[in-house]
């Protein structure tokens, strides 16, 4: 269907416009400009920002240097993380542009984990599809590719190639005919008011006797508290990639044509803005 | 994870109840209420040992297992402005660069500086057993730090990985232990990747089925990656931790002519989809209480875990 491939490539080409600023307590040799740059959505932050690293090691010595890493009003922004994950979760109603804050010291070894080539974004990607595709079709589509249609997923996403990218993707988005869905949905719901980081949980798009499971489904069984009563004022925004989903959307569909490009539909919870 | 399926090997794990055939490949698979019965298991062995485990449950979720043991690892010291280190041992090291095709802007230090020297050195390690729903089998996750609270980077977890398993590490590095976030505690862990656990699981349990053994899916499994990043099994877990309870399958008895353990009985391995609760117990041996809770090992000796056939 056309609306079906435009929701696509508007979730490909989502982009979040960014101003980075350098930590005040960083030693440079003269002051720092803010650095401007539109972050696609469904990238890593440390995938998209050596022009952000290049910027400020021009006032910088080398030896006050060592890995970057970002924070947003002081939380650390985890780069395994989709840049659109991110910012829904943590600065959804905030003001545009989103103001990240840039470290080269001091780096927060419980809470980042190290990114010291984009080789390692390769392989948390790759990881993420390949446990995508163990939930959805017990990893035989997966490990029916060869390694060249591996890397060609990764390059698609390193270099913004969206044709590239699903010419392989579509692949890890079908399924028997008679199933009528995927096996599990692969997904995520983040919370911002809880210690655990993520919710992950075995479900169905399709029961048992044919009934096609919705969004509300998936937060009912998942994550109750998500979902206000009809009497009460609404306390929690559902998210994906920025807008909210009617509850009522299959899961199906939105596996198929809201997940990112690992593949997981990365759903957040957050309050709700008050008025 | 790029190797050919097994044929079958993935089957369906419903609930809708199929009877498990003899070499069933579903059952190198594990489903959560299991795992959480051989960790019980487990636990009350090593209790009786005193080596460490416990059961950790964060609030709302799933538990897990785990231990914090003091072992050896290389870990890196960093030079003084004379070349001088405090440790008494030193090597050497290059630093492991594994090859790979990107082009590679990196500019910025890696978590292991270059001017370094290696030594062996106490290192504190934390072990977490969880388990996996995508893969539904377990996942062992561990970090490590020197003694000052330094935590080692994975270069040093790599240094320090037996050499017996150094190859494969070599080979793919970014397939076997990896940086990972604890999926409940989202904290930094390194991670034995789990895709590969039914290669290893299968012929094991499989053999076991074969010889009606007692297999504890989560001792048999940490026998095997437990060594990779320095934590023992000792081998009392193997023969003394029994196997959860099942409900009967049509398959039948061996002639039992020395007395069974209560929770004994020719099941396939734990992962066959059974609801744990109580049902009739197999007629071998006194009445048992309900399946659900963990019976303790009997005073009568275990097959041996490269056992014969009883009776």
């Amino acid at each position: 269907m056309a609306d079906d491939k435009d929701v696509l490539r508007d979730v490909w080409f989502g982009r979040i416009p960014t101003c980075f600023t350098l930590y005040q307590d960083e030693i440079t040799e003269r002051e720092a400009e803010p650095f401007y740059l539109l972050l696609p959505r469904v990238s890593y932050l440390t995938l998209v920002t050596d022009k952000v690293k290049k910027h400020f090691l021009k006032v910088m010595k080398a030896e006050d240097v060592e890995e970057m890493w970002f924070d947003f009003e002081g939380t650390p922004l985890k780069w395994h993380y989709p840049i659109g994950l991110l910012f829904d979760l943590h600065a959804s109603n905030t003001a545009l542009p989103w103001s990240i804050t840039v470290h080269f010291k001091n780096f927060p070894e419980r809470d980042l984990l190290h990114c010291p080539s984009n080789s390692v974004i390769e392989a948390h990607f790759m990881s993420s599809i390949k446990e995508a595709d163990a939930l959805k079709h017990k990893s035989q589509v997966i490990n029916d590719m060869q390694k060249k249609d591996h890397k060609q997923l990764w390059m698609g996403l390193q270099n913004d190639k969206f044709d590239q990218f699903w010419a392989m993707n579509r692949k890890l988005m079908e399924y028997p005919t008679e199933e009528g869905g995927f096996r599990y949905i692969p997904f995520r719901i983040y919370l911002t008011m809880s210690d655990r980081p993520f919710i992950q949980k075995l479900f169905r798009p399709i029961s048992s006797d044919g009934y096609t499971h919705t969004l509300g489904d998936l937060l009912k069984e998942v994550y109750p508290m998500a979902i206000s009563s009809d009497d009460e004022s609404k306390r929690y925004q559902v998210v994906i990639h920025g807008i909210e989903p009617l509850l009522e959307t299959p899961l199906q569909w939105l596996s198929e044509h809201l997940s990112h490009p690992d593949n997981f539909l990365h759903i957040s919870v957050i309050p709700a803005p008050s008025d | 994870m790029a190797g050919r399926p097994t044929p079958g090997c993935l089957s369906d794990l419903e609930m809708e109840s199929e009877e498990p055939t003899e070499v069933e490949m579903s059952s190198c698979f594990l489903d959560e209420e299991t795992f959480c019965q051989c960790c019980q298991l487990l636990l009350q062995h090593s209790h009786s040992l005193c080596d460490g485990w416990s059961w950790e449950q964060v609030k709302g979720s799933e538990g897990y297992l785990r231990k914090t043991a003091l072992g050896t690892g290389r870990t890196r010291c960093i030079l003084d402005q004379q070349g001088n280190s405090s440790d008494q041992h030193q090597e050497r090291t290059f630093s492991l660069s594994f090859h790979n095709d990107e082009d590679d802007e990196d500019d910025g230090a890696v978590c292991c500086i270059q001017e370094e020297s290696s030594s062996s050195s106490v290192v504190q390690y934390e072990y977490h057993i969880l388990y996996s729903c995508s893969y539904q089998t377990p996942v062992l996750y561990f970090r490590a730090s020197t003694l000052e609270g330094r935590s080692l980077c994975l270069e040093e977890v790599w240094d320090s990985v037996h050499p017996n398993y150094r190859q494969r590490l070599q080979h793919r590095p970014w397939d076997t232990i990896t940086q990972q976030e604890h999926p409940l505690l989202g904290q930094s862990f390194f991670v034995l990747h789990p895709c590969r656990t039914e290669e290893f699981m299968m012929p094991v349990l499989k053999a076991a089925l074969e010889e009606h053994r007692q297999v504890n899916y989560i001792v048999t499994w940490l026998s095997v990656v437990g060594p990779v990043v320095g934590l023992d099994v000792p081998l009392s877990y193997c023969t003394q931790v029994p196997e959860p309870p099942h409900t009967p399958s049509s398959s039948p008895q061996p002639p039992s002519s020395s007395p069974q353990p209560p929770s004994s009985s020719p099941q396939p391995p734990s992962s066959s989809p059974q609801p744990p609760s109580s049902s009739p117990q197999p007629p071998s041996s006194s009445p048992q209480p309900p399946s659900s809770s963990p019976q303790p090992p009997s005073s009568s000796p275990q097959p041996p875990a490269l056992g014969t056939k009883p009776g």
